[in-house]
């Protein structure tokens, strides 16, 4: 049986909570008939710092709103704080962090997943709360499905990238964790819509709302390397998706097995590229030593701010991109994205989305964590990699509990259909009743 | 990957790596890679774009505004008399 911290523990960890708290009960904000929502630390806002997770950025305060938080806050939303997450997003379990590392909700010794960690926390602690993540290769799927919430990761371009710390441009993408569909109804259509601010949104067809899904594909490629926890929920759901005539197709994805390494190369080359802004000269750790040359002064901001899991992703980006490997490594990914693309197209032709577990397993404790490989833990987004690879829309969602930990399935439809997945997310939490912890009222 | 190659990515990268992270990012890297050669069987595609959709060349207007209030990215940039100090260009 997990012990929860009662809310007046919460309370007194720092004075930052406090105000946090304060800002959470403030009456005059509730009662107005706004809303409350957070923003994980790379998206820019007015008023707070956004580090991104690095020591790099501390002290730096963006003047301005990026513009899914613009559009919230001109919604009504009232913007109660930043949330910790790996650094830069480099990371599964919210370890990498510069700031200290958040706790799951279900317990404390456990990963709340990653990168958008802080954000499902946030999600799963404050009921009515709309956290706003943010996902490359998996970053609001796994933080959901590890803290029990639903994760809505759109299509690529759907949301305005403006005034986001960028990681990986032709992969990330802004999204909602929340406890309730209802949240996906009322908040997906506010953050989208085209940005001229962001030409890589100005595409998008309309966002339609209306959508479900009557039949899924299962790839026998996402039931290979599962815990034995995680399959026996999954399979559990896929019974209860059936008992409501949901029809379920196995299927072949082969082109599954290239998405790790494709996308990893092609994350970490973009990754190693917008890391090279981070000089120590215009914003966030400024270096004093001005007698220095340009090369010195340079890496050495970069040398003593950036934690070991950027360093390895700058390494791995600039060695996959230098002559020599870039046709072996970075124009081989390329054309694997478009492989995975043409299969989820070939499944879709038949099935209205793909399902598969979230995480292989439920959120690790962090003494495992410690113990793992970085190529163990690149290898454990192989189920959440391949729709962000694709820009396909994506969405976790809880699907049981092994030993009171949460477990996720994800469902992924085509680009563009997101309707069809809050139409699943609002069938599905009629039939499977979501746990929370209770801590805050 | 051996130790040598790391500490020439390094230098291209503006990192200063000591001899224990050299040590450690090459037997790193040198996992990540090998696993990484399944790519060698991956088919050849013809056509592929750098990104996941279809995206346009919309520019907008040249427009005369103020986009940041000066004072602001001045104070961000933590200027001296209002100049940006940088290291020495040699």
């Amino acid at each position: 049986m997990t012990t929860f911290p009662t809310a007046d523990q919460l309370r007194s960890i720092d004075e930052r909570h406090q105000v946090f708290c304060e800002r959470l009960e403030d009456p005059l904000a509730l009662d107005q008939g706004t809303f409350h929502f957070s923003a994980k630390d790379n998206l820019c806002s007015r008023g707070f710092q956004a580090r991104a997770g690095s020591r790099i950025l501390k002290g730096y305060r963006p003047p301005f709103d990026a513009t899914p938080i613009r559009k919230l806050r001109e919604s009504g939303g009232l913007l109660l704080g930043k949330t910790n997450m790996d650094e830069f997003g480099f990371g599964t379990f919210s370890t990498n962090s510069g700031f200290g590392v958040p706790r799951n909700p279900f317990d404390p010794e456990r990963s709340c997943g990653g990168s958008s960690g802080g954000a499902a926390a946030a999600a799963s602690l404050i009921p009515q709360h709309v956290a706003l993540g943010v996902s490359t290769g998996g970053s609001i799927s796994c933080p959901a499905a590890f803290c029990g919430v639903i994760g809505l990761t759109p299509t690529y371009g759907r949301v305005s990238r403006w005034g986001l710390i960028d990681y990986g441009n032709s992969l990330d993408k802004v999204g909602l964790l929340t406890r309730t569909a209802r949240d996906l109804e009322r908040y997906l259509p506010v953050i989208s819509g085209p940005d001229p601010k962001d030409p890589t949104s100005l595409t998008q067809p309309v966002l339609d709302m209306r959508g479900e899904v009557e039949t899924v594909a299962v790839p026998d490629e996402a039931l290979v390397g599962l815990s034995p926890e995680v399959a026996a929920s999954f399979r559990e759901a896929l019974k209860e998706l059936e008992r409501n005539g949901v029809k379920v197709r196995e299927v072949k994805m082969p082109s599954l097995r290239y998405a790790i390494p494709a996308y990893y190369i092609l994350a970490t080359s973009e990754a190693s590229t917008n890391l090279a802004r981070y000089c120590g000269m215009r914003f966030g750790a400024m270096n004093q030593e001005f007698d220095q040359g340009f090369n010195d002064f340079f890496a050495q901001t970069r040398s003593e701010d950036f934690g070991p899991e950027a360093k390895r992703r700058i390494l791995l980006g600039t060695f996959s991109r230098m002559v020599g490997f870039r046709n072996r490594y970075y124009m081989k990914a390329l054309q694997v994205r478009q492989l995975i693309i043409r299969e989820y197209r070939r499944v879709f032709d038949s099935c209205d989305a793909v399902l598969t577990p979230t995480m292989p397993f439920v959120a690790p404790r962090f003494d495992e964590i410690a113990r793992m490989r970085p190529l163990e833990m690149y290898q454990a987004d192989f189920l959440t990699v391949p729709p962000n690879l694709a820009g396909m829309p994506h969405l976790s969602l809880p699907c049981g509990y092994s030993h009171g930990m949460p477990v996720g399935m994800q469902a992924v439809t085509p680009q563009w259909t997101e309707g069809s997945l809050v139409g699943l997310a609002r069938f599905w939490e009629e039939e499977f009743h979501y746990r929370f912890p209770e801590v805050m009222v | 990957m051996d130790r040598e190659t790391v500490s020439k990515v390094a230098k291209v990268a503006r990192l200063k790596l000591t001899d224990a992270e050299i040590e450690q990012y090459a037997a790193d890297l040198e996992d990540i890679i090998e696993a990484f050669a399944v790519l060698d069987e991956a088919p050849v595609v013809e056509e592929y774009d750098l990104g996941p959709i279809k995206v346009e060349d919309i520019l907008r207007e040249d427009v005369v505004c103020r986009d940041s209030d000066p004072a602001e990215l001045r104070e961000v940039m933590g200027t001296k008399d209002d100049w940006v100090r940088g290291p020495r260009l040699s």
